[in-house]
C-alpha cells in the first residue's frame, strides 16, 4: 500500500492552464474524494495521477516514486471509468483477465485471481456473459473487478456510478465503501455529486475552477467550511447566505439585515467592527422553527416540501431563498405564509464578504 | 466522461517549484511525448509514406505539363517550356472537343441521373411489404458492383446490330438493324442510359438513409390528420430530405469533370470520338498511348486544377447551407 | 401506419402502382443479366441471329467448354485472386493503423496529417504523373506494383478513422492502464470493436480488386500477369470487332456472343457469391464515410 504526493501539479493547454498547482498527500490506505462541479479539474487531476495527461508541472510521487514521464501501465495504478469501458467483445472472466494477460501473468495465476475477485463482487454466475447482457450495477462490478484484481498500489476512480440510476447509486456506494474497508487500498474518487464525497471519503478535497478550496474530513468540511464556496456546494440543501452587518448588541455583537438581526458568535475578528458587511451562513439543518411571537427571525414562506421524517421550507429572507429543514413529527407545519426561527450564535458561520473566506476562531469538532 | 479541458482556465502562470523538481522545455516535453506515443508514429509512417510516394510524388511529376519532357533527360533535366502545351492544347480541335464532351456528358447524366435515385428512394419507402422491399433493392443495388467490362461486354452484346435483343426487338416492329455503337448520335444515350442503370440503385441509399432519419411521429401525426400517403410524401419526406437532396446536387456539379472514363474507353470507337471522346480518354490516347507525356500531363492538369476548384467550392457551400462538410 | 387495411382507397392504389413500378424497375435491373446468361447458354448459331430473349435457345454448354479450355481464362483467372487477396490485405495493414493513429487526439499534428490524406481527394496529379511514377519505381509489369499501387485510398481511410473515432476513448485508456502497448490497443481492442466497419473496407477493397481494369490494361504489358478484366475486355471489346473471329465460328456452336457472355458469367459469379455479405455492411459504409471532418 502505498502514498500518493502532488506538489504543484500544473495543467496547461497551450497557454491556457486549467489545474493551478494542486497540492495534496494521500495516506497509505486512505480514501480521497475530490469533489467540485464540472469543469473544475477534478478529473483532468486525476487523469494526470493516471498518466493519461501530461503534467504540465510540478511533481507527482507515488510510494516515494517521481511518476511524471512514467508511463499509465508502470504507475501500478487502477481506474474504473465512469462508462466503465469494459471490453464489449470479451465476456466478464476475460474482461477481468485482460490486464494479467498482457502483463503475461502465468495461467493459473489469472484463473486463481479471476475467481477470487468474481467471488468477491458476486459476479461468479456471470462470468461467460457479454457485458452487453449484464445490467448497470453488474458492469459497474465488472469495471471494479477488472481494478481489483491486478491488485495496484492506487485506485482511481472517474465518477464510476454517475451512469447508474439513484437507487443503484446508493447501493453501489455501500459496496465501494464496505469493499474499500476489505481491501484498505489508497483510492481517490472523483465526483461531482456531494452525497457520494460524504458518504465514502476518509477526506474530501473541495476543487473549484482548478484549485482547493478545502481539504478536509466530511464532517469538518460540513461543520467548518472555509469559505462561501465550500458552504454552498456541501450539504443538501445547501447552506443559506445572507448578507448582514455587524452592530453590537446588548449581550454581544449581532448581525442585521434587512431590519431584523441575529446574535452571533463574539469572535475576537469582529471585535470593534461595528458596521462591517458580512456574508452569515445558515444550514438549513441548524435552525429551530418557534411559534413563540417576537422571537428569532421571520421568514415568508412559499412553500412547504414535506418528505417524511422532515420537511423543507422554502421561504424568503429579503427577498433571497432561504431553506428550512424541519422535523415533521409530532408537529404540525401549517404555516399561514410567515415563520420564525432560531439559531445558537456559535452555528451561525461568518464569511468576509468580500473574499468569501471564514473569519478566523470558528472551529467546530463533531 | 471526463471533464472537457477546462473553460474556465486562467492565462498560465509558473508555480511554485518543488523541490528537486524541474518544470521540463519545450523541447523535453517534446522528446518525452515521442518517447511515450512513438507507436502511434510507427503506426502513421506507413501510410505516410505511400502517399507521399505514389501520390504526392506523381504531383511533384506534374512540372512535366511545363516542360519539353523526354523519358531520356527525365523529369529534372527536361528544359522548361512555359505554357507552350497548355497553347498547344487550346488550339488543338480535339482537346477542345474532349472538353465539351466532358461537360456535356456530365450535363446530361446530372439531368436524367440525378432524380432517378430520389425517386427510388421516395417509391421503397412506401413499400409495405418488407420481402418485396428488400428483394428489390437488392437486385437494384447489384450492377453497382459489377466490372465496367462486363457492363460494356453487356452493352455490347445487347446492342449488336445482327444478335443483340435490343436490334431483336426492334424487328418486331419492323425497324432495321441499327448499328448502335459506331452511331455517334447513339453514343450518348447509351453511355448515360447505362449509367444510371448501373448506379441509381446505389445511389438510391444516401436517401433512404436520410428518410430513415425522418421522425415517425410526423408521420402518425399526418395519420391522424387524415393525410393520404401521396400528401404525406409531399408534405413531410421530400422537405425532410431536402437538405440531402440539394448536399448531393452540390457535390454532383462538383464532380463535373468526371465522367466514367473507362467505361468510355469500353465503349468508344474512333467513329463515335466526335461525341465520345473526353479528357481522360483524350488524355489516355496522347500520353500513354502515344508517348506525349508533356503534353497529356498538362491537360491532366488543367483538368485536376478544374475538378480541385469545382470540389472546394461545392464544399464550402454545402458547409455553409448545412453546417457539415463532406470531409 | 403499416397496417395496410386501414388505407383509404386512394392509398391503396398509390401503394399497388408503386409496387408495380419499383417491381418493374427491378425486372429491367436484372434483364440483361437474365439475357446475358440465356446467351451463354444457347447455340452459337440461335445466339448470331438474335433469337435468344429470355432462355437459351438450342441449349449447349459449348461456349463455357470453349471458354475454360482457355489457359489464358485460368491464368487471368487467378491473377485475379493474387491481385484480389494481396492487395486487401496490403490495403487493411496500412489502413488501419494509419486510420487509428488519425484517430487518437494525442497524435501532434493531427490536423496536418488528416490534411494530407483529404487533399489527396481533392486533387490528384492526375495519369500521366501517376504512369512515369510508376514506371520510375520499376513498378510496370509487376504484381507488387499493382498490389501496393492502389493500396489507399482517402475515402477508405476516413471512413475508418471516423469509426475509430466513434469508440470511446476510454477504451483506449482503460487498455493502456491494464498494460497494453499502443499495438496492443489496436490490435486486442479497436480491431474487435471495429470489425464491422473493417469488413465494410474490406469489401470495397476486395470489389474494386476485382473489377479493376484500367491500370492493370495500362501497367500490365506481360500477358501472364494480366487479371480477368483485362482479359475479359481482350475478348470481349477486340474479338467482337474482329470479323475474322466471327467469320471463323459461323459453323461452331459457339459464336462470339455466346463466348463473350460465358466469360461473363464466369467472371461474375464470385462477385454473387460476396454481394450478400457487401450488402449487410456496405449501406452503413458509404454513409460512415460521407459527412463529418
Amino acid at each position: 500500500m502505498s502514498g500518493v504526493r502532488l506538489d504543484h501539479i500544473v495543467k496547461a493547454y497551450g497557454g491556457l492552464q486549467v489545474v493551478h498547482g494542486i497540492d495534496l498527500e494521500v495516506t497509505p490506505g486512505e480514501f480521497v474524494v475530490l469533489v467540485g462541479p464540472s469543469g473544475c479539474g477534478k478529473s483532468t487531476t486525476l487523469r494526470m495521477i493516471a498518466g493519461l495527461e501530461e503534467i504540465s508541472d510540478g511533481t507527482l510521487t507515488i510510494d516515494g516514486t517521481v511518476m511524471n514521464s512514467i508511463a499509465p501501465k508502470d504507475r501500478d495504478v487502477a481506474m474504473v471509468f465512469q462508462n466503465y469501458a469494459l471490453y464489449p467483445h470479451l465476456n466478464v472472466a476475460d474482461n477481468i483477465a485482460f490486464g494479467l494477460r498482457i502483463r503475461k501473468t502465468r495461467k493459473d495465476e489469472i484463473a486463481a485471481a479471476v475467481k477470487e475477485v468474481s467471488g468477491i463482487l458476486g459476479l461468479t454466475e456471470y462470468l461467460e456473459r457479454r457485458p452487453a447482457d449484464l445490467s448497470g450495477g453488474q458492469r459497474q462490478r465488472v469495471a471494479m473487478g477488472r481494478a481489483i484484481v491486478r491488485q495496484p498500489k492506487v485506485f482511481l476512480f472517474d465518477e464510476p456510478l454517475s451512469n447508474l440510476d439513484a437507487k443503484l447509486r446508493t447501493q453501489m456506494r455501500a459496496e465501494i465503501k464496505r469493499l474499500h474497508k476489505r481491501l484498505g487500498a489508497t483510492s481517490i474518487y472523483v465526483t461531482h455529486d456531494q452525497v457520494e464525497a460524504m458518504t465514502l471519503a476518509d477526506r474530501i478535497v473541495v476543487m473549484n475552477d482548478g484549485r482547493i478550496e478545502q481539504i478536509g474530513s466530511p464532517m469538518d468540511l460540513f461543520l467548518n467550511p472555509a469559505n462561501t464556496f465550500v458552504a454552498g456546494f456541501l450539504g443538501s440543501p445547501p447552506m443559506n447566505m445572507v448578507t448582514a452587518k455587524v452592530v453590537a448588541g446588548d449581550t454581544g455583537p449581532r448581525a442585521e439585515f434587512g431590519g431584523q438581526s441575529l446574535e452571533i458568535a463574539d469572535l475576537p475578528e469582529l471585535r470593534g467592527q461595528s458596521g462591517r458587511i458580512v456574508t452569515l451562513g445558515i444550514r438549513p439543518e441548524f435552525v429551530t422553527l418557534t411559534t413563540e411571537d417576537g422571537a428569532g427571525v421571520a421568514v415568508d414562506v412559499d412553500l412547504v416540501e414535506t418528505l417524511g421524517s422532515e420537511a423543507l421550507v422554502h421561504a424568503t429572507l429579503g427577498e433571497k431563498p432561504f431553506v428550512i429543514r424541519a422535523e415533521t413529527i409530532g408537529r404540525s407545519l401549517a404555516m399561514d405564509g410567515k415563520a420564525r426561527f432560531t439559531i445558537p450564535p456559535h452555528l451561525v458561520r461568518i464569511f468576509d464578504a468580500d473574499s468569501g473566506k471564514a473569519l478566523a476562531g470558528q472551529v467546530h469538532d463533531q | 466522461m471526463t471533464d472537457i479541458p477546462e473553460q474556465t482556465g486562467v492565462p498560465a502562470e509558473p508555480a511554485q517549484r518543488a523541490p528537486g523538481y524541474a518544470k521540463p522545455t519545450r523541447a523535453q516535453a517534446v522528446v518525452a511525448h515521442f518517447k511515450r506515443e512513438w507507436q502511434l508514429y510507427a503506426m502513421l509512417l506507413p501510410m505516410v509514406i505511400w502517399l507521399l510516394v505514389f501520390l504526392y510524388k506523381p504531383m511533384y511529376g506534374l512540372q512535366i505539363a511545363f516542360k519539353d519532357y523526354s523519358i531520356f533527360r527525365g523529369i529534372q533535366g527536361s528544359p522548361w517550356v512555359g505554357f507552350e502545351h497548355f497553347e498547344t492544347l487550346f488550339s488543338n480541335d480535339q482537346f477542345i472537343r474532349a472538353l465539351r464532351n466532358t461537360v456535356i456528358i456530365s450535363f446530361y447524366t446530372l439531368l436524367f441521373g440525378f432524380p432517378v435515385p430520389i425517386l427510388l428512394a421516395l417509391m421503397f419507402n412506401e413499400i409495405l411489404h418488407k420481402m418485396f422491399k428488400k428483394t428489390a433493392q437488392t437486385i437494384v443495388y447489384l450492377p453497382h458492383f459489377i466490372s465496367s467490362v462486363i457492363i460494356a461486354g453487356i452493352v455490347i452484346t445487347a446492342f449488336s446490330p445482327s444478335a443483340g435483343i435490343v436490334n431483336t426487338m426492334l424487328g418486331w416492329f419492323g425497324v432495321e438493324p441499327i448499328y448502335f455503337l459506331t452511331k455517334p448520335e447513339w453514343f450518348r444515350p447509351i453511355f448515360i442510359g447505362t449509367g444510371i442503370w448501373q448506379e441509381a440503385g446505389f445511389q438510391s441509399i444516401v436517401y433512404l438513409a436520410a428518410i430513415a432519419g425522418v421522425s415517425p411521429t410526423l408521420y402518425e401525426s399526418a395519420v391522424v390528420d387524415g393525410a393520404s400517403r401521396w400528401q404525406m410524401m409531399w408534405k413531410i419526406t421530400i422537405p425532410s430530405i431536402l437538405p440531402t437532396i440539394i448536399i448531393m446536387l452540390i457535390i454532383r456539379i462538383g464532380n463535373i469533370m468526371e465522367v466514367s472514363f473507362e467505361m468510355v474507353i469500353l465503349l468508344y470507337q474512333p467513329a463515335t470520338y466526335e461525341t465520345a471522346d473526353v479528357v481522360n480518354t483524350f488524355i489516355y490516347r496522347q500520353g500513354i498511348q502515344g508517348g506525349q507525356y508533356d503534353l497529356a500531363a498538362a491537360a491532366g492538369l488543367f483538368n485536376a486544377v478544374v475538378a480541385f476548384v469545382l470540389v472546394i467550392g461545392a464544399n464550402s457551400i454545402s458547409k455553409r447551407y448545412s453546417r457539415t462538410s463532406l470531409w | 401506419m403499416t397496417n395496410f387495411n386501414l388505407y383509404s382507397r386512394g392509398d391503396k392504389l398509390f401503394v399497388v402502382l408503386n409496387m408495380i413500378l419499383i417491381g418493374m424497375f427491378a425486372i429491367s435491373t436484372l434483364y440483361p443479366f437474365i439475357y446475358i446468361a440465356a446467351v451463354s447458354f444457347s447455340s452459337g448459331f440461335e445466339a448470331r441471329a438474335g433469337n435468344v430473349v429470355l432462355t437459351p435457345v438450342g441449349a449447349t454448354l459449348e461456349a463455357y467448354k470453349h471458354v475454360l479450355s482457355q489457359p489464358m481464362f485460368w491464368i487471368s483467372y487467378k491473377n485475379t485472386f493474387i491481385y484480389t487477396i494481396g492487395g486487401t490485405l496490403m490495403s487493411l495493414v496500412i489502413i488501419i493503423p494509419g486510420a487509428y493513429a488519425l484517430s487518437r487526439p494525442q497524435l501532434k499534428g493531427r490536423r496536418f496529417w488528416n490534411l494530407l490524406v483529404a487533399f489527396t481527394m481533392w486533387f490528384n496529379a492526375g495519369m500521366i504523373p501517376f504512369f512515369l511514377n510508376m514506371r520510375d519505381l520499376g513498378l510496370l509489369d509487376s504484381y507488387f506494383g499493382i498490389i501496393i499501387g492502389f493500396a489507399v485510398n482517402g475515402f477508405n481511410i476516413i471512413l475508418l478513422r471516423n469509426f475509430f473515432e466513434g469508440i470511446p476513448q476510454s477504451f483506449e485508456e482503460a487498455a493502456r492502464m491494464d498494460g497494453a502497448s499502443e499495438f496492443q490497443v489496436l490490435w486486442k481492442v479497436y480491431v474487435p470493436l471495429s470489425k464491422p466497419a473493417i469488413a465494410t473496407v474490406s469489401l470495397f477493397c476486395i470489389v474494386s480488386r476485382w473489377n479493376g481494369f484500367f491500370w492493370a490494361m495500362v501497367l500490365l504489358q506481360d500477358e501472364e500477369k494480366i487479371p480477368l478484366q483485362v482479359y475479359l475486355r481482350h475478348t470481349i471489346v477486340t474479338l467482337s470487332d474482329d470479323n475474322e473471329f466471327g467469320a471463323s465460328l459461323v459453323d461452331a456452336a459457339y459464336s462470339v456472343e455466346t463466348v463473350t457472355a460465358a466469360i461473363i458469367v464466369c467472371s461474375i459469379i464470385p462477385i454473387l457469391i460476396v454481394y450478400p455479405f457487401i450488402q449487410r455492411y456496405f449501406e452503413k459504409g458509404i454513409l460512415l464515410g460521407g459527412v463529418k471532418e
